[in-house]
């Protein structure tokens, strides 16, 4: 897995890239954390994710959990389809707030 | 006079004046004669008579007379009389007349001029002609129990009044005549008891006989029964129809008393006496409805299931009224529901139609259909926590060595070795489709291996584990989607065996197969860890979140089957995962 970090018209962007699986998740849990650090408004780049496991997920409702605990924005965006259909199976995808796109959540956030 | 003839002198039983007492030899001695008599007596109402006709003699009355308590009509009825006027029969209401009174408030008295005394009741001596002028009467009670009374009439010597010493003799009498009569009603009761207890046995017999005989050991259906009581509101049948085809059926009969019982018994006779020419069965339910609703008995009504097996095909036609929802296990070791489509029967009057009781139509395809009452899923184990449907399906699996009979079986024996006292009825019933020559369950032997792979249990290991497994689903023929969830599932398959199985060593390994045959692709998952509390395994949804039961979650949703098979070493874990290739066989979904 790689990540990159960008801002986005006021937004902290997190996209993420290849799998997101027992041996990444740590490193993907950590950035977005620490994201909560700086901003209130993270999003989530799904687009180029082509798998995760359950680790992966928690990492993602943990994130969704301190967001909620300091009152930040967070949602998903331009979910790929493996990972729509884990979060599908988990019953998550009505957890998340999820958008087609990064400027549609960017749009949604403002 | 000594005394005024008016005196009313009511006295305890228990307490006497003891000055006035004279007892002389002529006393005791009739007293322990006539009290050993009837501590032994066989014939009470002779023995009675006697004692009677001795003390009136002795105390020199013209006569007496001895009532018997009977509380369920209120009345006093007389069982002896001496005198010159037998008034054996006579019937007086409890708590009237001198006696009724002395009865009623437990007391003894002694009635020097009975016309005197409002108490005094006229119409014995109007019906007989004898003219009563006094009376002694003591009361008949063993531990507060009140059981009658002794009364003596017109002492005829001396003064003509009757005397305390003459009192102390019948209170004797009577505590005497009260302890025999009080044993008679004991024994009576146990005689009763015995017979009630014999009629119950025949019933339970009776009933016995209602449920059919175990077939051989070749036949598809099976069943047993396990009463809590002596009598049981559930019951199932079976019979071969003409045309070698299977009429099986399970019915609950709300309530657990003798009128369930019975009501049982005249469902699973019209079960067994409509089964032979109705050959459908939400037609035959819908019949043994109108039946039941004809004579319904208020707020009791039946739930049934039945069906029909062609043993040759496995196709089963069943039809539910109001019953627990069957199972079916698929030879592949998934359950599958089939709920009711109609309330119970003795309620209201249904069709047999698409409003009413609806039939459904399927194959087992080699599986097994299970039909039991609440008595199984609400039994108790020997933990105090219930069976419930999961438990069932656990020992369905995990005895899936035995022929459907000895896994039921094993149930029985699950939920009635446990000491505990069991409340209501266990009632099972299996079908089996046990045709010859059905594929095998699974494919694991060497001709169907896909691929074999070993890896080290650690997180950098998992992505090629799943390139491995993501060829084999395309070899195999899966779709894409479908290919998909598999590498999910064995994805988190081996994620729990590196973060659980080996904790802290890094030094495991484990080995993935994967077979493939007739649609079926089977995962076996082997490490050599410490082996792991199958019990403490169990799915859990994020709302309680941890990633490990959220993976046994994805794992269970995806897959047809999840089971930990026992390892001959007893050493590591082996999980075997079946998914079933969706459009190889039309029978499953």
């Amino acid at each position: 897995m790689k990540h990159e970090i960008v801002q986005k018209q006021g937004a902290t962007v997190v996209i993420f890239r290849g799998e997101i699986d027992l041996e990444s998740s740590p490193a993907a849990r950590e950035t977005l954390l620490k994201c909560f650090g700086d901003t209130s408004n993270v999003i989530v780049d799904l687009s180029d994710v082509s798998y995760i496991d359950s680790s992966g997920v928690a990492s993602l409702v943990e994130a969704l959990q301190a967001s909620k605990k300091n009152g930040s924005q967070f949602s998903l965006a331009a979910v790929s389809e493996p990972t729509r259909r884990v979060l599908e199976l988990a019953r998550l995808d009505k957890v998340f707030t999820l958008h087609d796109s990064v400027d549609a959540a960017i749009q949604a956030h403002a | 006079m000594a005394n005024p003839p008016s005196g009313d002198d009511r006295r305890n039983p228990h307490v006497f004046d003891r000055r006035k007492s004279s007892g002389s030899s002529g006393h005791l001695e009739l007293l322990s004669k006539m009290s050993g008599h009837l501590a032994v007596t066989l014939n009470l109402e002779e023995t009675i008579q006697k004692a009677l006709d001795l003390i009136v003699k002795f105390v020199k009355a013209e006569g007496g007379a001895l009532f018997i308590l009977e509380e369920k009509f209120n009345t006093l009825i007389c069982k002896a009389s001496a005198g010159p006027v037998d008034i054996r029969g006579i019937r007086i209401r409890s708590g009237e007349g001198i006696v009724g009174q002395c009865v009623s408030v437990d007391t003894s008295r002694i009635v020097r001029d009975v016309q005197q005394d409002p108490n005094f009741d006229q119409t014995v001596d109007e019906s007989t002609g004898f003219q009563t002028r006094s009376i002694l009467c003591a009361p008949m009670t063993v531990n507060g129990r009140r059981l009658g009374a002794i009364e003596l009439v017109n002492k005829s010597s001396e003064d003509g009044f009757f005397s305390d010493t003459d009192l102390l003799m019948l209170q004797t009498l009577a505590s005497a005549a009260a302890l025999a009569i009080n044993n008679a009603h004991m024994a009576e009761e146990l005689v009763e008891q015995e017979r009630v207890s014999r009629e119950l046995e025949l019933a339970t017999e009776m009933q016995r006989s209602l449920l059919p005989q175990s077939p051989d050991s070749h036949f598809p259906v099976s069943g047993t029964n396990l009463p809590a009581y002596e009598m049981s509101g559930d019951f199932y049948d079976f019979f071969e129809l003409d045309d070698d085809r299977i009429y099986f059926s399970l019915g609950d009969v709300s309530g657990k008393g003798m009128d369930a019982a019975l009501l049982m018994s005249k469902t699973a006779s019209l079960f067994r006496c409509l089964g032979k020419t109705i050959l459908e069965p939400d037609q035959l339910l819908a019949t043994i409805n109108r039946e039941l609703c004809e004579t319904a008995i208020h707020g009791m009504f039946v739930t049934m299931v039945c069906g029909i097996l062609d043993p040759r095909t496995g196709d089963v036609r069943l039809a539910n009224a109001g019953h627990e929802p069957p199972l079916v296990q698929s030879r592949y070791g998934t359950f599958t529901e089939l709920p009711a489509s109609a309330p119970p029967l003795g309620i209201m009057t249904l069709q047999a139609a698409d409003d009413g009781i609806r039939e459904e139509q399927f194959n087992l395809n080699g599986g097994t259909l299970y039909i039991f009452t609440d008595g199984v899923t609400e039994g108790s184990l020997q933990d105090g926590t219930r069976l419930e449907q999961s438990g069932f399906q656990t020992i369905m699996l995990e005895r899936s060595d035995l022929p459907a009979a000895g896994r039921i079986e094993a149930v029985v024996k699950l939920l009635s070795d446990t000491g505990r006292k069991r409340h209501d009825d266990i009632t099972l019933l299996a079908v089996e489709d046990n045709r010859p020559g059905l594929p095998g369950v699974g494919p694991a032997d060497e001709s169907s291996l896909v691929s074999r792979y070993n890896f080290p249990a650690r997180a950098d290991a998992l992505h090629a584990v799943r390139e491995v497994v993501n060829n084999a689903c395309e070899r195999c023929g899966c779709a894409r989607e479908a290919a998909t969830d598999i590498m999910i599932a064995v994805g988190e398959a081996c994620q729990n065996v590196v973060r659980h199985a080996y904790r802290d060593h890094d030094e495991g390994e484990a080995s993935l197969e994967i077979y493939c045959k007739d649609g079926i692709l089977e995962f076996r998952l082997q490490d050599t860890a410490q082996p792991v509390d199958t019990e403490k395994v169990k799915p859990r949804w994020p709302e309680e979140l941890g990633p490990g039961g959220l993976g046994l979650c994805l794992i269970h949703d995806i897959m047809d089957s999840v089971e930990y098979l026992p390892l001959p070493e007893g050493r590591g874990n082996l999980l075997r995962m079946v998914k079933l290739i969706k459009g190889y066989d039309n029978n499953e979904t």
